[in-house]
C-alpha cells in the first residue's frame, strides 16, 4: 500500500489526532510546506514507512494517514498560536454553516417550484436541510483535511489551470462537501479519492506520473465508483447522473453495488497532457 | 507597493533590519518569518515608540503571508514568542520596568490590530486583562510610567476589551477606584490620569466636551 499525501505544515500537525504514518512520504516535493513549516524548496525525500494496520484493524487505507500518529492535544493547544487559528477555523466553519443553509433553503424552494410546474415527482427527498452535518467536532475534524488536501501544490495549480465553470463533475476532483452527513468511512474515503485525483496535478518530478498511476492500480481502485461528491446542481435534475440524488440521507455508498464506473486513469492521463 | 520606513515607525532599526522587514511585507515567503517576528518582538520591547505602533507591521504581514500562500507561520511564531514573554512579565517588570510597559503596549497593540474575520482574537483577551490589572495594583501604581501607560491602553482598547468581557473590565475599574480613593503617595499626575480614565469609561468610553476642556485644555493653550 502506498503512503498518501502526509504530513502538513507543522501547525495543523500538532492538532492532528488520527493515526497516521510518521516520516517523509513520496509526495512530500508536493507539499507546500516542510516539518518544520517553512515552505520547501525542492528537497529529495525519502519514501516513509509503510502503515499496514490500524490499532482497530483497519486497513492502512481506509483512514487518511495525515500526521504523526496520536498528539496529546491538551498542551499543544495552550499556546496561542494553535488557539487563534482554532478559533479562526471555527469561525470559518460557522460562517460556511450559515451560506451553506441559506443556499440549500433557496434551491430547496427552487426545485419545489419546478416538481409543481413539472408535474413530475422527485426520485428523492429533497428536504437536504434537514440532513445537514452539524456537529461541530465532525465539521471542524472535515474542515482540517480539507484544509490538508487544500495546501499542496498540486491543488494551487488545478485551480489555477480549471476555473470551476469548466470542472466537469467526475472528471474533475471536486472537494468533499462537509456539510452532507456520511459515515466517517464514507468521508474518509472520499477524502482519499479526492486527493488522488488532485495528483494529477502534481509538479513534475523525475519520476514522472507513473507513481499515481501505480498507486491508483494498488488501490484496486482503477474501477473506481465515482462518487458524485458535490452538492447537486437543481440545474441538472438527475436523467444523466443518477448517483448523487441519493447521496442524501447519509447513506454509506460501500454497502451497495457501483453505480457510476469510471477508469480513474483515463482521467488521469488527459490531465497529463496540461503539464508543460 | 512602497512602504515608507515611516509609515511603519522602523527608522530606529539598522538598515539590514529595514530591508529584512520590507521585503516580508512585499514577499514573505522568501524571508524567515520566525526570525521576522522575533526582531520585531526584541525591538517592541526595547523601544517604547515602536511598541505603539509595531501591531500595524505586524498585521501587514500576516496579511501578506495569507495572501500569498495562505499561510501563518508568522502569526504562529509571533503569538508564541509573545505568550513566552507574557509567561515571564512579572520578572520583566522586576528587572526594567520599562520593558514591562513596553510588553504590555505591545501585547495591547497586538490585540488591537491583529484581528480574526474582524474580531479580537480570544486568545488574548485575558492575557490583556491580566497585564491591566497588573498595572492596577497598588505597587504600580506608585509608578507614573505604569499608571501612563495603563491609561493609554483603556482609551484604545477599554472599549473593545469591555465588549469582549465586561465582568473583567468590572474587576480592573474597583481597583482603579480604590487606587484613586485609598492609594497614598500617589503622585498628582497619577491621580490625574486616574480620574480621567474613571470619567472617560463612565461616558461610555467618550469624555465629554467639558471634560475634555478640563482635562486636555492647556495642551491646547
Amino acid at each position: 500500500m502506498s503512503n498518501w499525501t502526509r504530513g502538513k505544515r507543522r501547525e495543523t500537525r500538532e492538532n492532528e489526532h488520527e493515526n497516521g504514518s510518521s516520516g517523509p512520504s513520496r509526495w512530500s516535493h508536493c507539499r507546500k510546506r516542510g516539518v518544520d513549516g517553512s515552505l520547501r524548496a525542492n528537497r529529495e525525500e525519502d519514501a516513509g514507512r509503510e502503515k499496514g494496520v490500524h490499532p482497530d484493524s483497519r486497513n492502512a487505507s481506509f483512514t487518511t494517514p495525515e500526521g504523526t500518529g496520536p498528539v496529546s492535544r491538551c498542551g499543544r493547544k495552550a499556546d496561542w498560536g494553535s488557539q487563534v487559528e482554532s478559533d479562526e477555523m471555527k469561525r470559518d466553519v460557522h460562517r460556511d454553516m450559515q451560506r451553506y443553509r441559506r443556499r440549500i433553503l433557496g434551491a430547496e424552494v427552487t426545485q419545489r417550484e419546478r416538481k409543481i410546474s413539472s408535474g413530475s415527482s422527485g426520485s428523492c427527498d429533497s428536504k437536504e436541510g434537514e440532513h445537514i452535518e452539524t456537529d461541530e467536532a465532525v465539521l471542524l475534524r472535515r474542515q482540517k483535511q480539507i484544509n490538508y488536501g487544500k495546501n499542496t501544490l498540486a491543488y494551487d495549480r488545478y485551480i489555477k489551470e480549471v476555473p470551476k465553470h469548466i470542472r466537469q463533475p467526475g472528471v474533475h476532483p471536486k472537494t468533499p462537501n462537509k456539510f452532507r452527513k456520511y459515515s466517517r468511512r464514507s468521508w474518509d474515503q472520499q477524502i482519499k479519492l479526492w486527493k488522488v485525483k488532485l495528483h494529477a496535478w502534481d509538479p513534475p518530478t523525475e519520476e514522472g506520473q507513473d507513481k499515481v498511476l501505480d498507486d491508483i492500480e494498488e488501490l484496486g481502485i482503477d474501477d473506481v465508483m465515482d462518487i458524485e461528491l458535490d452538492f447537486p446542481d437543481f440545474q441538472n435534475v438527475p436523467a444523466s447522473l443518477p448517483t448523487h440524488s441519493c447521496s442524501l440521507g447519509g447513506e454509506d455508498y460501500y454497502s451497495g453495488t457501483p453505480v457510476k464506473i469510471q477508469k480513474t486513469e483515463t482521467t488521469v492521463q488527459p490531465d497529463l497532457a496540461l503539464w508543460k | 507597493m512602497e512602504n515608507s520606513a515611516e509609515e511603519y515607525r522602523i527608522q530606529s532599526l539598522d538598515m539590514d533590519t529595514q530591508m529584512l522587514l520590507k521585503t516580508a511585507l512585499k514577499d514573505p515567503s522568501s524571508v524567515n518569518l520566525e526570525k521576522v517576528s522575533d526582531i520585531l518582538v526584541d525591538q517592541s520591547l526595547k523601544d517604547q515608540v515602536f511598541s505603539k505602533e509595531a501591531g500595524r507591521i505586524c498585521f501587514t504581514i500576516v496579511q501578506a503571508e495569507a495572501n500569498q500562500n495562505n499561510g501563518n507561520v508568522f502569526r504562529r511564531s509571533l503569538l508564541n514568542r509573545l505568550q513566552q514573554e507574557f509567561k515571564s512579565r512579572e520578572e520583566t517588570r522586576a528587572h526594567s520596568l520599562q520593558e514591562w510597559v513596553c510588553l504590555v503596549t505591545f501585547i495591547c497593540n497586538i490585540f488591537d490590530y491583529l484581528k480574526v474575520n474582524n474580531m479580537p482574537m480570544v486568545a488574548l483577551v485575558h492575557p490583556v486583562y491580566d497585564c491591566l490589572i497588573r498595572l492596577s495594583q497598588p505597587d504600580a501604581l506608585m509608578n507614573e510610567e505604569e499608571v501612563d501607560c495603563l491609561v493609554l491602553q483603556l482609551h484604545r482598547i477599554g472599549e473593545q476589551l469591555e465588549k469582549v468581557n465586561g465582568p473583567r473590565m468590572n474587576e480592573l475599574f474597583y481597583l482603579l477606584r480604590d487606587g484613586f480613593l485609598l492609594q497614598e503617595g500617589l503622585t498628582s499626575m497619577a491621580r490625574l490620569l486616574l480620574l480621567e480614565i474613571l470619567e472617560f469609561r463612565a461616558g461610555g468610553w467618550v469624555l465629554s466636551g467639558t471634560a475634555h476642556k478640563y482635562y486636555y485644555s492647556e495642551i491646547a493653550d
